[in-house]
């Protein structure tokens, strides 16, 4: 990409500026003058306009103003002006096998795919969560993928076109994209539709939706699994789309419920006894997936309030309204945002009417009224 | 300066995020302007790492 033609996007969020680099896909928290000072120095670069300006203002020494308009150039505004996107090299030197070992149907909606999986390792990473949607192998298939390992890379085909292959330590990018294209698929909307993809679980109860984000440990799937047990929707778990029009869209995977919760969602969901276990050595944890009820593909929804939510033994119940700024930086690392500027533009608006919570909880009743009250916007 | 990639990790602490313009010692509002955070969101979708057969 030629840097002159990137650009930023700059958004006031309580009294400082959030400035995005397009062309380092970085998002910046500064002070409203350095941001102006900033978007200057990008477009203009007129070095000592902007630092007679700023000596006036702060009434400080010419040089002192000069050398700091200096510093923002070096070590912000050149770095993001330079650094070029990454262009991802796909390894092409493969073959598809030419039978596999597992064949699987899934409905999703209306629509069925087929996934062809060469060994266990590969159904292994992806069948667990989709296991409650698979049929019978049906008359029609809408989509097809092939996922194979070559080289120490698993790849993924979809419908004859290669989507990438990943290395082992980057395996949750290749379920990440497998999920991406699931959802491109079902609501029929190219990646740039969509607005960015949040770890998090939601939920749905009338017409609004809310994101419970926190941690992995915290309880963000206990919590969903609790919430969906007292009449709320669950609308997705660990991977929430969101797309341009700013609604959130179901996706169907299971919900990850570590053995640990047992005692507090088997009262609720006694079929998770029986349901297959899952042994995560590395991860020093046992999961079972808990289908997601009443999934409505049709419908898509508004979010007005992020939940950081947090399930400690020794605090029964704990809610406040956290900045959106301490929100968004925990948001941000653990997120992908589309890097297409409109789109930026869209989060960052959204995010700005965004209410935030913290909910530190022992006490399911309680933790589960407050939500309720979140979403009558009375608590 | 140590204004490094942090692509990736949802394990980035805020003092590994949090940046420093210069030093202006007695110039203090130069210093109160000069910090800011610098976040990179995930380069691509990405699930929960939870696999079996990825303990390496």
């Amino acid at each position: 990409m030629d840097s002159h033609l990137s650009s930023i996007v700059l958004k006031e969020i309580e009294n400082k500026s959030v400035v995005w680099f397009q062309n380092s896909n970085q998002y910046l928290i500064l002070e409203n003058v350095v941001a102006e000072i900033v978007k200057k120095l990008y477009y203009e670069n007129n070095i000592e306009e902007i630092a007679k300006t700023l000596k006036k203002n702060l009434a400080i020494p010419f040089e002192k103003a000069f050398d700091f308009i200096i510093d923002i150039d070096e070590q912000i505004v050149k770095p993001n002006k330079t650094i070029k996107k990454s262009i991802l090299v796909q390894n092409s030197d493969f073959t598809i096998p030419s039978s596999f070992e597992f064949i699987k149907y899934y409905q999703i909606a209306q629509k069925v795919m087929k996934v062809s999986y060469s060994s266990e390792f590969e159904l292994s990473l992806i069948h667990p969560k989709f296991a409650h949607l698979e049929v019978t192998k049906p008359k029609k298939i809408n989509f097809s993928f092939q996922t194979f390992n070559n080289t120490d890379h698993t790849y993924l085909v979809l419908d004859n076109e290669l989507i990438g292959s990943w290395s082992k330590k980057d395996i949750h990018y290749f379920q990440g994209k497998f999920s991406m294209k699931i959802i491109e698929s079902v609501y029929e909307k190219l990646e740039e539709k969509w607005m960015g993809i949040f770890h998090a679980s939601a939920i749905n109860h009338q017409e609004d939706s809310m994101l419970i984000l926190g941690d992995s440990g915290n309880g963000k799937s206990t919590s969903l699994a609790l919430l969906q047990a007292h009449g709320f929707h669950c609308i997705a778990d660990d991977f929430v789309p969101i797309d341009d029009a700013k609604n959130i869209h179901s996706f169907p995977a299971g919900i990850s419920i570590k053995k640990n919760s047992f005692p507090i969602l088997l009262d609720y969901y006694p079929e998770l006894k029986s349901s297959a276990e899952y042994h995560y050595e590395r991860l020093n944890k046992i999961v079972h997936y808990l289908p997601p009820k009443n999934i409505d593909y049709k419908k898509s929804f508004p979010c007005k309030t992020l939940i950081f939510i947090k399930y400690d033994d020794n605090i029964e119940f704990e809610c406040k309204e956290i900045s959106k700024l301490n929100a968004f930086e925990n948001l941000i690392p653990d997120s992908w945002i589309s890097s297409i500027s409109n789109n930026v533009t869209v989060f960052l608006n959204w995010f700005s009417s965004l209410s935030c919570y913290q909910l530190t909880y022992s006490n399911n009743q309680l933790m589960i009224d407050s939500v309720r009250k979140l979403f009558k916007n009375d608590l | 300066m140590k204004n490094q990639d942090k692509n990736t990790s949802k394990d980035i602490s805020r003092k590994e995020a949090l940046h420093k313009i210069g030093d202006y010692g007695k110039y203090a509002a130069l210093t109160a302007l000069g910090t800011y955070i610098l976040l990179n969101p995930k380069k691509a979708q990405a699930a929960s790492p939870t696999n079996p057969n990825t303990d390496f």
